[in-house]
C-alpha cells in the first residue's frame, strides 16, 4: 500500500501566466478578440509580460470541451456587440451563418391531446379552434400577427454557435497573441486571502473515483494576476466563486432550462428561406418553448427548452423534442429530413437576478455565468460577447495605467462599463419578466408580455423557488392522470428493464409512440452516435457523482435520470443511479435536477469539471 | 483528417471527390498517426539525444485545429505542409511532398532516422504512404502494423508487427534508419500538459505560418461514382420467443453451411 | 490488353493460403475477361515448387519464381527485392496480389520502385471494353468508389473474402527461377518468430465461419440490478469453445478491458471491430449486447449473414442492418446455446 502511494506521489506543477481564462464560449470570444485587437493595435508599445521578462503578455484560455465550438448553444442573435467588435464581419465566411430574413411567433395547439393544459389554456385552445376560419391558424398553430418588439431579431444573424466559436478561435490563434487550449477542464479557482490567484486544472491519470492511476498527473496550478471566468451556466468554477464570495442581496440562480436541439438537413422539396426564424410556445407542453431556424443550404436548427418550472418529475427533453418536431406545423418541413447533429446545454435563466459579484481581487466574470443572458429577448450570445469586450477594454486600460487587478479597479472600469451598457439596461427590463411562470404558464406569459411591452416598468414580482423545492414525486404530480396502480406497474416494469420512467409515463398519458425512421426520429442511443459522437477520454474522474447513496435510495423522484440528455444517468444498483461518462453530453441539466437537498440547499448530485462530451461543431 | 466518426457523405464534382462540408467537420489527428506520434515521443524520452519532428500535410486551418489538442500532449517540432488531407488523394503524390519536407529539415541525418507513421490512414486506409516515403528516402527496413518497439543497448531494436490470426511477428533490426507503420501500440493517450503546450506553441504557430502549399491530388486516377452503401436489410425482428427456441434457431443457423 | 501478374509469397510448408488462392481467382477472372491478356504467375518463398504445381492449370503462360532460405520469413528488404524482380521479369502491366500481412508490407514500396502505382484493399476488379476498374472503400468502409488509372504498371492488393478461392488440378509445371543476389543490406532485419496468445486465449480466428461480436451490454447491470462479469466471461468463452467462432468486440467493451476493469480480461484492441477497429470477413456474424449503429455497422460491412441479440427492440440493428434481431437477454440465450451445443458434442463423442 505504502509502495502504491509512493508510486503515485507526484508533485503538483505550476505555471505562471499573466491572464488565465476559463472557458471558451461567446463571452471569452468577445474578451479575447477585443484584447488581441487592442494588443495588435499598439504593437509599437507592446504590453510586456510580468511573468516572462521580455515576452509579450501571456494570455491563456482553457476550455473543457474537445474543441472550441463543441458545446451546443444558441443561434439567432442580433449581433450588435459582435458587429461592433468585428465591423467587417462577413457572415458568408462563417459556415451556416446568414442574416435573418423573416420571423414568426407561433402558438402551437395540441394535435395529439396529451399535453398538460390548464383549464385556462384549454378554453383558449377551444376558442382558437372555433374561430380558426378568421384567425391565422395554419397546421394546428396560431401565427401571432406580429412579433413583439422585444423578441425581434430582424437585423440579426442566424448562426451555428459551434461554427462561429471555431471561426473566432481560429482567428485568435492565427494572431498568435493568445493561446486557447481545448480538452482542458479547470477544476477550481485558486483563492488566497480573498483574492483569486489563478486556477487549478483537473487531475489526469486517475480512475473513475478520482484516485491516482497509471500516468497520474495532478492538475497543474496556473497562477495569474487576472483570472477571467467565462465558464457558462453550470461550471464548478463559477459556482465555487458564488459560494465563496456569496451573491449580492436578493440575487439567486433559481431559474434554469435545458435546451436541446437538432441540426437537420431538410428534405429536398422544402424551400424555406435561409434566415427564417420561428419561435413557438404551447406545445408539446405549455411550459416548453421551441425554435426553428433556417440556415443556408437547406439546413435547419430545431430545438426546445425544458425549464426548471415545468414541474413534471419525468421531464425529458429528448422525447419532447421528438414530439415537437412532429407537430404538424413543423413536420411538413422536417418529414424525410436527416439528423446532422444533436446536443443539449443548460441555460441560466435567472438573468440579471442571478448576477453574482462581477469582479473581485484578481478575477472578473463574464457571460452567462455572470447573469448576462436575457430571458425576455431570448438572447445570450451577444450579451455574453459584449460583457467580454467590456472586460477586455478595462483590462487594457488598467495595464496601460500600470494598475493592479483589484476589486476596486475592476469595479471602476469593467463593472461601470457594463452598468452603462445596453446589456444592463435590457437585463433590468427582463429581471422579473419570467417570475410569473413560477405560478403557471398563463401568468408567466402575461408577466413576460407586461415586462416586454412596458420596458420592465410593469412586471410580476414573485418569489422564486429553487428547482428542488418545486419538484414532487411522480405519484403526486400525475395523481390526476394515472392511478397509483398504473404508476406502480410502470415503476416495476422500468426497474426491471433499467429504463427511465418517462417513456412509459408519457405513453400512459396519451403521448403516441415515436415512429422511428432511422434518420430523424431515432432512439436516444442513436442520437448519441449519429448526432455528434460522445467522447469520454480515459484518465479523468467521473464528473457526475452522488453525494449520499442513502439519499438516492430513498429518493422518489429520481429526476436526474429522467432529465439526463444523454441517458448517461440510469437506474442503478439499490436505487442509486449509475453514471456512464461515455454517454454524457455535458449539458449540465443533472446539476439543477436533483430533487433532494440538504439543510444548506446543496443537492445530492455533484457536478464537477470534466473532459469530453459531444464531438461536433455543426451546432 | 475529418473525425472518422462523423456522418460522412461524399460529393463529386470537377476534380477529386470530396466530403460534404469537409471544412465544417471536426478535424482530428488520424488515430494511427496519433499512436505513432505518442510512441515516438515515448521513445525520444528514453533515448537521449533524440528529437521528434511532426511532419504533417493538411489544410492549414485544420492543422491548426488539430495542433490545439495534440500540442499539449507531447513535445515535438512541427513541419507543416498546406494541402488536402483527403482520402481521395494518391499516396504516390503525398509521399514525395512529405519526403521533400523531411529533407528540407535543417541538419537532418537520414541515416539516423526512425520514420514513424500510421500503418494506414482512417481516410484512405491504403497503408501505402509510409512505404513509398521510405523508398524515396532509400530506407529498406520497414515494418507495418507495429505494436511495439524495444531499443537495445547496441542500437538495434526489436519490433512486433501484427500478422494474421491475432499474432505478432517478432523481428530485430540492426539499427536506424527504418520505417515503422504503427497499429495501436500499447501506450495510452498522453496527458494534456500545459507546460508542453506552451513550449510547443512557440514553434507551432510560426511553422503553420511557414507552411508551404503542396499540390497533392491523384493524377491519372479516374474516379467513378463514390457512394454510401445503400444496402438495407429486411430485418426480421423476433420478440417474445423463449430463449430456448432462440438458441435452437441460432444453432441451426450456425451449423448451416 | 494487359499482361497480368499474379504474385504472392508461399507458406512455410510450400503451399498457398486461402487468401492467395482467392486473389488468384480474381486474377484468372480478370485475364479471361480481357482477351489477349496473358496471365503470369510469380511466387517467392523458401521453396515454391509445390505451390506452383498446385495451381498449374490456372491458365498462366509462365511461372516465375524466386527461392531461397532468405525468403522463408517475411522481411521487407528481401521480400521487396523478390517482388520487384518478379514484376520486372514478367513485364506485367497489372499486378494482382493478396493483401496478406506479408504482401501488404512491401507492395506499395515496390510500386514506387517500378515507377508504377498501387491501390490497396481492392474488393473487386471489373473489366469492360478492355478497361480495368477496381472497387475499394474510403474513410474506413464508410463509402466506396470505383476507380481506374492510366498509369502502368498498376499494382493491386486484393482483400480476402472478395472472391472464391481458385481450385484446380495439380500438375508439374516449368518454373523459371530468377537468380537473385542479396547483400548484407537486405539482411539487417532478422525475424525471430511469432508471438501468439496461448491456445486457450486465441480468440481471433480469421478462417472461422462465424464472427461473434460482443458489446458493452455484457458488462452492464442486468435485470437484477447487478453486473455479472464472471458469468459473461464464462458464457463468451464457452460459446467460442463450442463454436470455434472468432471473437470481435465493440470499442466500448475493449476499452473497458484496456482500462483494467474486471471484465473480459481476454479481450484486447485486436478484437475491436468498427470504424477504428477491424473489418473482418466471415460468412456469418452474431452480435450480442451490442448497439447496432454506425461504428459497428462498419465493422460488420463484410459479414454476409448477420443476426443480433439485444434487449432493445429499437436498437440500431432493427432498422435494416441485421437479417434477424432477437429481442432477448443474451445471457439467457448464450447460456442455452452453449448448453445445447455441449449436449450435442457429448452425444457425438459418446
Ligand atoms: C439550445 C439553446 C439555444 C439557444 N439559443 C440562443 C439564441 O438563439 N440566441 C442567443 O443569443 N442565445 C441562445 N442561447 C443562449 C446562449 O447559447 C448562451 O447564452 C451563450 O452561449 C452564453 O455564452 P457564454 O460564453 O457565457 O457561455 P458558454 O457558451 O456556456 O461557454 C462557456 C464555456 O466554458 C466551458 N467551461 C465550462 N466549465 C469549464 C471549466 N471548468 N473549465 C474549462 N472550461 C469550462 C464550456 O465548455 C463552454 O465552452 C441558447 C442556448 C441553448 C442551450
Ligand atoms: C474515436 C472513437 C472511435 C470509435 N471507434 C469505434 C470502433 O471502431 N468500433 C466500435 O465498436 N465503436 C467505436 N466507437 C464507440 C462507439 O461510438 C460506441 O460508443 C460503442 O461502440 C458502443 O458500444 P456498445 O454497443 O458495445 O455499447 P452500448 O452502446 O452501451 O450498448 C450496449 C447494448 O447492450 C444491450 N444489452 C445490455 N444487456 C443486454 C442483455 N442482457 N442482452 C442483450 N442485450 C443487452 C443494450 O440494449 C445496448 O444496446 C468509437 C468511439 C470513439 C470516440
Ligand atoms: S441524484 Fe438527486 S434526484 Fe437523483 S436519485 Fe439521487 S437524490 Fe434523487
Ligand atoms: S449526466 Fe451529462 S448528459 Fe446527463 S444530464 Fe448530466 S450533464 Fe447532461
Amino acid at each position: 500500500m505504502a509502495d502504491e502511494e509512493q508510486q503515485f506521489e507526484q508533485e503538483r506543477q505550476s505555471l505562471e501566466v499573466d491572464i488565465a481564462c476559463v472557458g471558451f464560449g461567446p463571452a471569452m470570444g468577445g474578451f479575447l478578440t477585443t484584447l488581441s485587437q487592442k494588443l495588435a493595435a499598439d504593437s509599437d508599445h507592446p504590453l510586456e509580460s510580468a511573468v516572462m521578462t521580455g515576452m509579450p503578455l501571456q494570455v491563456i484560455c482553457y476550455e473543457r470541451a474537445d474543441d472550441p465550438g463543441f458545446g451546443v448553444s444558441g443561434v439567432v442573435t442580433r449581433a450588435r456587440g459582435i458587429r461592433s467588435t468585428l465591423p467587417d464581419l462577413d457572415p458568408s465566411q462563417i459556415p451556416m451563418a446568414t442574416p435573418v430574413s423573416q420571423e414568426k411567433v407561433l402558438y402551437l395547439l395540441d394535435p395529439v391531446g396529451a399535453s398538460r393544459r390548464s383549464l385556462g389554456l384549454r378554453t383558449a385552445d377551444a376558442a382558437i379552434k372555433a374561430f380558426r376560419w378568421m384567425l391565422p391558424v395554419d397546421h394546428d398553430a396560431l401565427e401571432l400577427p406580429y412579433t413583439p418588439d422585444f423578441l425581434r431579431k430582424h437585423d440579426g444573424l442566424v448562426m451555428s454557435i459551434g461554427q462561429f466559436n471555431q471561426w473566432v478561435a481560429s482567428q485568435l490563434m492565427t494572431s498568435g497573441l493568445v493561446q486557447i487550449w481545448p480538452a482542458m477542464p479547470v477544476q477550481q479557482a485558486l483563492i488566497e486571502n480573498d483574492a483569486v490567484v489563478g486556477v487549478r486544472m483537473v487531475d489526469q491519470g486517475v480512475d473513475r473515483q478520482g484516485k491516482p492511476d497509471a500516468g497520474y498527473m495532478p492538475g497543474m496550478d496556473i497562477k495569474a494576476a487576472l483570472t477571467v471566468v467565462g465558464d457558462g451556466p453550470v461550471s464548478p468554477v463559477g459556482r465555487q466563486l458564488d459560494e465563496r464570495f456569496g451573491m449580492p442581496p436578493g440575487h439567486e440562480k433559481h431559474d434554469w432550462a435545458v435546451g436541446m436541439k437538432a441540426v437537420i438537413e431538410l428534405p429536398e422539396h422544402v424551400d424555406l428561406k435561409p434566415g427564417t426564424v420561428f419561435h413557438s410556445f404551447g406545445y408539446p407542453e405549455p411550459e416548453i418553448f421551441g425554435f426553428f431556424y433556417v440556415h443556408p443550404e437547406r439546413v435547419a436548427t430545431v430545438g426546445i427548452f425544458v425549464p426548471s418550472w415545468f414541474d413534471s418529475p419525468v421531464r425529458t427533453a429528448y422525447r419532447y423534442l421528438q414530439h415537437f418536431m412532429m407537430h404538424p406545423y413543423f413536420w411538413r418541413y422536417l418529414k424525410g429530413g436527416t439528423l446532422k447533429s444533436w446536443g443539449a446545454k443548460s441555460l441560466q435563466e435567472s438573468g440579471k437576478r442571478g448576477e453574482p459579484f462581477l469582479a473581485g481581487n484578481g478575477y472578473a466574470r463574464i457571460g452567462e455565468g455572470s447573469g448576462s443572458t436575457n430571458v425576455l429577448t431570448g438572447s445570450g450570445v451577444d450579451e455574453a460577447w459584449t460583457t467580454g469586450t467590456q472586460l477586455a477594454e478595462s483590462v487594457v486600460e488598467l495595464l496601460r495605467a500600470g494598475q493592479k487587478f483589484t476589486r476596486e479597479n475592476l469595479e471602476r472600469t469593467y463593472v461601470q462599463r457594463r452598468r452603462r451598457s445596453w446589456v444592463e439596461k435590457e437585463g433590468r427590463v427582463a429581471e422579473h419578466a419570467r417570475d410569473g411562470f413560477q405560478r403557471g404558464v398563463i401568468s408567466g406569459l402575461i408577466g413576460m408580455g407586461l415586462a416586454g411591452m412596458t420596458g420592465g416598468r410593469v412586471s410580476l414580482h414573485l418569489e422564486t423557488k429553487a428547482p428542488h423545492e418545486r419538484l414532487r414525486s411522480p405519484e403526486q404530480f400525475f395523481a390526476s392522470r394515472l392511478s397509483a396502480q398504473e404508476l406502480a406497474n410502470i415503476r416495476r416494469h422500468c426497474t426491471q428493464t433499467n429504463t427511465p420512467l418517462h417513456d412509459a409515463v408519457m405513453e400512459a398519458c396519451g403521448w403516441p409512440a415515436i415512429p422511428f425512421d432511422g434518420k430523424l426520429l431515432i432512439t436516444h442511443q442513436d442520437a448519441l452516435l449519429m448526432g455528434g459522437k460522445v467522447q469520454a477520454p480515459a484518465g479523468y474522474a467521473d464528473h457526475v457523482s452522488f453525494r449520499d447513496a442513502h439519499v438516492c435510495e430513498l429518493c422518489g423522484a429520481r429526476t436526474c435520470i429522467e432529465i439526463c440528455s444523454g441517458q448517461a444517468i440510469t437506474p442503478g444498483e439499490n436505487g442509486v443511479p449509475a453514471f456512464d461518462r461515455e454517454k454524457c453530453v455535458h449539458c449540465g441539466a443533472c446539476l439543477w435536477n436533483c430533487s433532494q437537498a440538504d439543510a444548506n440547499g446543496v443537492t445530492n448530485l455533484e457536478f464537477r469539471a470534466g473532459a469530453g462530451g459531444l464531438h461536433s461543431a455543426q451546432n | 483528417m475529418p473525425d472518422p466518426l462523423q456522418t460522412l457523405e461524399p460529393v463529386t464534382g470537377v476534380g477529386l471527390p470530396a466530403l460534404k462540408n469537409e471544412m465544417m467537420l471536426p478535424a482530428v489527428l488520424d488515430p494511427w498517426a496519433g499512436h505513432a506520434l505518442y510512441e515516438a515521443a515515448n521513445l525520444a524520452k528514453k533515448v537521449p539525444g533524440s528529437k521528434v519532428y511532426l511532419v504533417s500535410l493538411g489544410q492549414k486551418a485544420k492543422l491548426q485545429q488539430v495542433m490545439m489538442t495534440i500540442a499539449q500532449k507531447v513535445s515535438f517540432e512541427l513541419v507543416a505542409i498546406d494541402g488536402p488531407a483527403s482520402g481521395f488523394t494518391d499516396a504516390h503524390e503525398v509521399a514525395p511532398a512529405l519526403a521533400a519536407a523531411i529533407m528540407a529539415i535543417p541538419g537532418i541525418d537520414k541515416s539516423r532516422l526512425l520514420l514513424f507513421g500510421g500503418w494506414e490512414s482512417a481516410s484512405r486506409g491504403a497503408g501505402a504512404t509510409m512505404q513509398i516515403l521510405g523508398e524515396i528516402l532509400g530506407i529498406t527496413d520497414q515494418f507495418e502494423g507495429v505494436d511495439e518497439i524495444t531499443v537495445q543497448d547496441d542500437g538495434s531494436f526489436q519490433v512486433l508487427e501484427r500478422v494474421e490470426g491475432g499474432k505478432h511477428q517478432v523481428s530485430t533490426c540492426a539499427g536506424t534508419p527504418a520505417v515503422l507503420g504503427w497499429a495501436t501500440g500499447n501506450l495510452g493517450e498522453p496527458r494534456n500538459d500545459p507546460q508542453v503546450g506552451m513550449a510547443n506553441m512557440r514553434t507551432v504557430m510560426p511553422a503553420l505560418q511557414r507552411a508551404k502549399p503542396a499540390k497533392v491530388a491523384a493524377e491519372g486516377v479516374l474516379y467513378g461514382r463514390v457512394e454510401l452503401p445503400k444496402q438495407q436489410r429486411n430485418t426480421r425482428i423476433v420478440k417474445d420467443m423463449p430463449a430456448d427456441q432462440i438458441a435452437r434457431e441460432i444453432i441451426e443457423w450456425i451449423s448451416q453451411k | 490488353m494487359e499482361t497480368i501478374l499474379f504474385v504472392t509469397s508461399t507458406e512455410a510448408d510450400g503451399t498457398l493460403n486461402r487468401h492467395a488462392l482467392e486473389a488468384l481467382g480474381t486474377a484468372v477472372d480478370t485475364a479471361v475477361s480481357l482477351p489477349g491478356s496473358p496471365l503470369v504467375v510469380g511466387l517467392f518463398g523458401e521453396k515454391i515448387e509445390a505451390a506452383a504445381n498446385s495451381i498449374a492449370n490456372c491458365g498462366a503462360v509462365r511461372f516465375l519464381g524466386v527461392e531461397g532460405a532468405e525468403f522463408t520469413q517475411a522481411r521487407y528488404a528481401t521480400d521487396a527485392a523478390a517482388l520487384e524482380m518478379l514484376c520486372r521479369a514478367s513485364k506485367a502491366t497489372l499486378v494482382i496480389a493478396p493483401a496478406t500481412s506479408r504482401m501488404a508490407r512491401v507492395i506499395a514500396g515496390v510500386s514506387h520502385r517500378l515507377n508504377g502505382r498501387i491501390d490497396t484493399h481492392v474488393n473487386a476488379i471489373a473489366t469492360s471494353n478492355d478497361q480495368v476498374a477496381i472497387t475499394r472503400w474510403f474513410y474506413r468502409q464508410r463509402m466506396f468508389s470505383e476507380l481506374t488509372r492510366t498509369q502502368r504498371p498498376w499494382l493491386l492488393s486484393v482483400d480476402s473474402g472478395c472472391h472464391t478461392a481458385y481450385q484446380g488440378e495439380s500438375q508439374n509445371v516449368d518454373i523459371e527461377l530468377l537468380p537473385i543476389v542479396l547483400g548484407s543490406d537486405h539482411l539487417r532485419t532478422k525475424v525471430a518468430g511469432f508471438k501468439a496468445p496461448s491456445a486457450d486465449q486465441q480468440t481471433i480466428r480469421p478462417d472461422a465461419d462465424l464472427l461473434f461480436v460482443t458489446g458493452a451490454g455484457w458488462t452492464k447491470k442486468q435485470k437484477d440490478g447487478q453486473t455479472h462479469p464472471k458469468e459473461a466471461e464464462q458464457l463468451i468463452l464457452g460459446f467460442l469453445r463450442e463454436t470455434k467462432a472468432s471473437l470481435g468486440g465493440s470499442k466500448s467493451l475493449v476499452d473497458m478491458s484496456g482500462e483494467g476493469e474486471q471484465v473480459l480480461q481476454f479481450m484486447s484492441h485486436l478484437n475491436q471491430v468498427g470504424q477504428t477497429g477491424a473489418t473482418p470477413r466471415h460468412p456469418k456474424g452474431l452480435s450480442t449486447c451490442c448497439h447496432g449503429e454506425e461504428p459497428h455497422v462498419v465493422g460488420w460491412r463484410f459479414i454476409r449473414e448477420r443476426r443480433a441479440v439485444n434487449l432493445d427492440p429499437n436498437c440500431g440493428w432493427a432498422r435494416g442492418k441485421a437479417d434477424v434481431l432477437y429481442v432477448a437477454d443474451a445471457f439467457e440465450v448464450v447460456a442455452k446455446v452453449n448448453a445445447l451445443l455441449a449436449e450435442k458434442h457429448s452425444t457425438v463423442n459418446a
